[in-house]
């Protein structure tokens, strides 16, 4: 039986809807409606949208001391006189540089190593910037290495082996508290968590 | 009547990878159920409370939803069986687990259950936890995963003659099933010249208990030789390398 042809999409429509589909997290659906929100935008928002994009592929570089994503190398916060340069935060992705600051707590400078050790899926330590942080440790006036790696085991895992790399040289290697988070519940608390809370309580 | 929408079951989680805005996909291997992968809404969110339950190698007490057809089933509720803290807290449990994970992982299929492969999962990372020599808990996992899986080779005749092979002078081949005599070790296939003992220790991790196995006493060429028959064993039945292999072997 021959029915009416499925429509499809223009071309270039298509080819819009192709490309939002490969970002992580945007499915077939959720494409096609923002290829069709795109389309409905004024063409000066459009253009904003699309040169945005382009202007983030030339001119983001990594910084060569902290790995960090900048515009500059070094980076505004490598430059800045004001931290703290006695002590280094090693974290994951430069997504967690950006919550670590929201906390205006923490003064010193980062290191990002782009990933973390996952043997299952054939990401080993050369494929980090941990050479780089090896690098920038040696010789320098860095006391503290701070490691806020995820509590996952894979983010556990290459925290360890950062402190037997590190182990030679003469800074203090510490990693940020792992335990209840604030407004969560102790009912609903894991073993692990609970007990590692235990380990690190405070005096009131 | 179909199947009820909720099912209760006991896995250890052997994989989880980031989902949507803030979700998880994880992999469970199931006592009842075998290999499963399923949906955790809002895991990464701190306020979540399935999260700390689901880490990888948790052995885990779940209740999940049947997704609709064609989509994963969703974890609803989860608690810790069992969490192997101190495996966690050096690099080499770490790292023995998440090759343990990803050779199950391998072997496993969908909707498949096998009990043998889950309480062995389970006993091997129970020994790890409890210090149990790295090495000969993973040796012995190995050749246990392969006895129960089907594909244990062939350690006393010869996989072409059939005659008994004589110690000393046998050979190792994966892919024609196990030793092989001298005159019978050729024919293009990958062969492994294998000492004496290693055909008496692989003889005897079949058969024994994992504390029989590790207290076994194995020289560093023994274990090296046995790492690299058994590695290409389960490289020949899945057709691909461990992943996990070289950071082990970079540790060692």
């Amino acid at each position: 039986m021959t029915g009416w042809p499925v429509p499809s999409a223009a071309p270039s429509v298509a080819r819009l809807i192709q490309e939002l589909n490969k970002l992580p997290g945007i499915g077939s659906k959720s494409a096609q409606r923002l290829a069709y929100h795109i389309i409905k935008l004024p063409p000066d928002e459009a253009h904003l949208l699309a040169e945005a994009i382009s202007v983030v592929k030339d001119r983001v570089i990594f910084c060569s001391r902290c790995q960090n994503l900048s515009d500059t190398d070094p980076c505004p916060i490598c430059t800045d006189e004001r931290r703290d340069a006695t002590q280094v935060c090693v974290v994951e992705e430069p997504l967690d540089v950006l919550a670590l600051e929201r906390t205006h707590c923490y003064r010193g400078l980062y290191h990002v190593l782009h990933g973390v050790i996952s043997p299952i899926n054939g990401v080993g330590p050369e494929d980090l910037k941990l050479k780089e942080l090896l690098t920038r440790l040696d010789g320098t006036s860095v006391q503290e290495l701070i490691i806020a790696t995820n509590p996952t085991l894979e983010g556990e895992a290459t925290a360890m082996y950062i402190r037997r790399q590190v182990g030679q040289l003469p800074l203090k290697v510490t990693h940020l508290a792992r335990g209840l988070p604030v407004g969560g519940d102790l009912e609903y608390a894991d073993e692990v968590t609970l007990s590692r809370a235990f380990q690190g309580r405070q005096e009131l | 009547m179909g199947q009820p929408r909720s099912f209760r079951t006991e896995g250890v989680v052997i994989r989880s990878i980031p989902m949507m805005e803030a979700g998880l996909m994880v992999t469970l291997f199931t006592r009842e159920w075998g290999k499963l992968r399923a949906v955790v809404h809002g895991a990464r969110k701190p306020s979540s409370k399935l999260v700390g339950h689901l880490e990888v190698l948790n052995c885990v007490d779940l209740t999940l939803h049947r997704g609709r057809p064609g989509n994963l089933d969703i974890v609803s509720q989860a608690q810790i069986v069992e969490a192997f803290p101190a495996l966690r807290m050096r690099l080499e449990g770490a790292t023995g687990g998440m090759y343990m994970t990803e050779v199950v992982d391998g072997f496993g299929a969908e909707g498949s259950p096998n009990q043998e492969i889950y309480q062995l999962l389970v006993q091997c990372l129970r020994a790890l936890h409890g210090g149990a020599p790295r090495e000969h808990v993973l040796r012995y996992f190995e050749m246990q995963v392969l006895d129960h899986s089907g594909f244990m080779p062939e350690l006393h005749l010869c996989v072409d003659c059939r005659e008994a092979v004589q110690p000393g002078q046998h050979l190792y081949s994966p892919e024609a099933g196990g030793t092989l005599c001298p005159s019978c070790g050729i024919k293009g296939q990958q062969v492994y010249h294998m000492s004496v003992n290693a055909l008496k220790t692989l003889r005897y991790f079949r058969r024994s208990s994992l504390e029989e196995a590790c207290s076994l006493r194995l020289e560093p060429q023994l274990s090296r030789e046995l790492t690299n028959l058994l590695s290409g064993t389960l490289k020949f039945w899945l057709d691909r390398e461990i992943r996990s292999k070289s950071f082990l072997e970079r540790l060692a």
